[in-house]
């Protein structure tokens, strides 16, 4: 017998719109802030740091991230993990430029592991637009992992 | 500056992980978690006896090395993996090589090690130099 039949399915996620209604600007303060708690100065040519990717990314989004759990029925406090990030810039995030956010869920994928027993892994993409609209400056895939302690 | 395949980049030190710092990143994340920020709740959860860093910061110390070792380029592309938690208090070493140099895109693999504990974070990158 697989594995995946000794648990139910993990919930059909997959396409469940991530876009966002947020505008989401970088401050010249937040972004002095952010730089100063990682150890680096701000840039002086207006771009914000590249981290800023994530952190756009998931605050626009259309969901919260207890929000994104919920929708693949897993309770925020269970302590969802980061397994990877993944992200593609065709243009730099700049200071004082209003953004807006779209994506989706990819893929949630039920598995079994030695270390954390039954747990979803999921797969979802977001997209950083000029607010005013054009083409994205970047997206990313990140990857979390919901450790499903009912099953284990 | 020329580069060239096995070229060592240079590390980027955070010499003590900053648990004030995770009270600044729960408010640009808008992610109050408590794992970052009480160290009580880390007991409780089992998950250690220090605060646990953000992911996302652990990243930034990588960009961060990225950036000082090719001035004026620019990151194009990035993947890393979340392998163990980083904790308050930690040193962390950002650490890399070139791994393929193709024009002016220039590609690495590096790593994120903690001081006694071995390598948290593990990566790629493409990095795109400007004339």
């Amino acid at each position: 017998m697989s594995d995946e039949a000794e648990f139910p399915p993990a919930p059909q996620v997959a396409g469940t719109s991530l876009d966002g209604t947020k505008i989401f600007t970088v401050s010249a303060e937040e972004n002095a802030r952010l730089c100063r708690s990682v150890g680096v100065a701000p840039a002086a040519d207006g771009t914000a740091h590249p981290v800023w990717y994530y952190v756009a990314t998931q605050v626009a989004m259309g969901k919260t991230v207890a929000g994104v759990c919920e929708t693949c029925e897993f309770d925020v406090e269970d302590g969802p993990m980061m397994g990877s990030s993944g992200v593609r810039f065709s243009g730099p995030i700049m200071v004082g430029q209003p953004y807006k956010v779209g994506g989706e869920i990819l893929s949630l994928v039920r598995k079994k592991s030695r270390k954390l027993g039954v747990m979803d892994v999921l797969t979802y993409r977001l997209r950083l637009h000029p607010a005013d609209g054009g083409d994205a400056i970047l997206e990313t895939d990140n990857v979390w992992v919901l450790p499903r302690k009912e099953l284990a | 500056m020329n580069y060239a395949v096995g070229d060592v980049i240079a590390p980027f030190t955070i010499e003590s992980v900053s648990a004030e710092a995770m009270k600044d990143w729960a408010v640009f994340l808008a992610d109050p978690n408590p794992i970052h920020l009480d160290v009580e709740v880390v007991k409780a959860k089992g998950l250690g006896d220090r605060v646990i860093n953000q992911g996302p910061i652990n990243v930034a110390y990588m960009m961060n090395m990225l950036m000082a070792a090719f001035p004026g380029g620019t990151i194009e592309a990035m993947d890393s993996r979340f392998l163990d938690n980083v904790y308050g208090g930690d040193k962390a070493v950002a650490s890399g090589k070139i791994t393929a140099v193709d024009g002016n895109r220039i590609d690495c693999e590096f790593s994120l090690d903690i001081e006694g504990r071995g390598t948290v974070n593990a990566g790629t990158a493409t990095i795109r130099l400007n004339a």
